[in-house]
């Protein structure tokens, strides 16, 4: 089975729906995947952060745009790729322990239902060195 | 295969993402996949252009048939049998 590694290290919902929208590929592919969600990403893994207010990395196109532009062609949220590709296809999510205790959690429980455990830096570089595709979002 | 030979084709499993775009029908068709035995034939409704090129490539490296598709008014029907 090939392997994909992605570095989630971006909060913003674009680049969170393009990790959904890629590893919705990697699901179709039966690929395994590996996510280790870094930083500013790890706000969202971390429970009580479900109200943060989401923002874009380009904010100049506006954020209602994005999230209506999702919504006319019936996307998924990005939240929702990762569940449905979690369903088809082996999908680890593993929040790297310093953003976790940024963003408050420090502990598995502390984390959303879709998190698999929380790891250290080495673990990701292992798992980056290991994979047939790696990408950085 | 020809339009008549497509048109003629049993359908075993019809699975219809006309209101997903990608990778919506590719998902749908992954699920459903699943739903039919070897030998069977997959339609698959679509009306994103992307899907058009996804199709194809998915079934080849899955092994599977890649029939050939149809163009509707709006959409387009691709078709692929199970190995």
């Amino acid at each position: 089975m090939a392997k994909m590694c992605i570095g989630l290290y971006s909060g913003s919902i674009d680049k969170l729906t393009s990790a959904g929208v890629i590893l919705s590929g990697a699901a179709a592919d039966d690929m395994e995947v590996d996510v280790y969600v870094l930083l500013q990403a790890a706000q969202w893994f971390v429970k009580g952060n479900e109200n943060n207010q989401p923002y874009l990395s380009e904010p100049s196109q506006g954020i209602d745009h994005f999230v209506n532009a999702l919504k006319s062609v019936n996307s998924p949220t990005w939240m929702e790729y990762f569940a449905m590709a979690k369903e088809m296809t082996p999908v680890n999510i593993w929040v790297c322990s310093l953003a976790g205790k940024i963003w408050g959690g420090s502990k598995e429980e502390d984390m959303i239902d879709i998190v698999d455990g929380i790891i250290g830096i080495g673990e990701y570089i292992d798992a980056a060195k290991a994979a047939d595709i790696h990408f950085l979002i | 295969m020809t339009e008549q030979e497509l048109k003629a084709l049993a359908i075993a499993k019809s699975v219809d993402a006309r209101g997903t775009a990608c990778p919506g029908p590719l998902l749908a068709a992954k699920k459903a996949i699943g739903e039919i035995e070897d030998g069977e034939i997959m339609e698959i409704l679509s009306a994103d252009a992307g899907t058009k090129k996804d199709i194809p490539k998915w079934a080849e490296k899955k092994g599977y048939d890649y029939l050939g598709d149809l163009e509707e008014d709006g959409y387009f029907k691709m078709y692929l049998r199970k190995n």
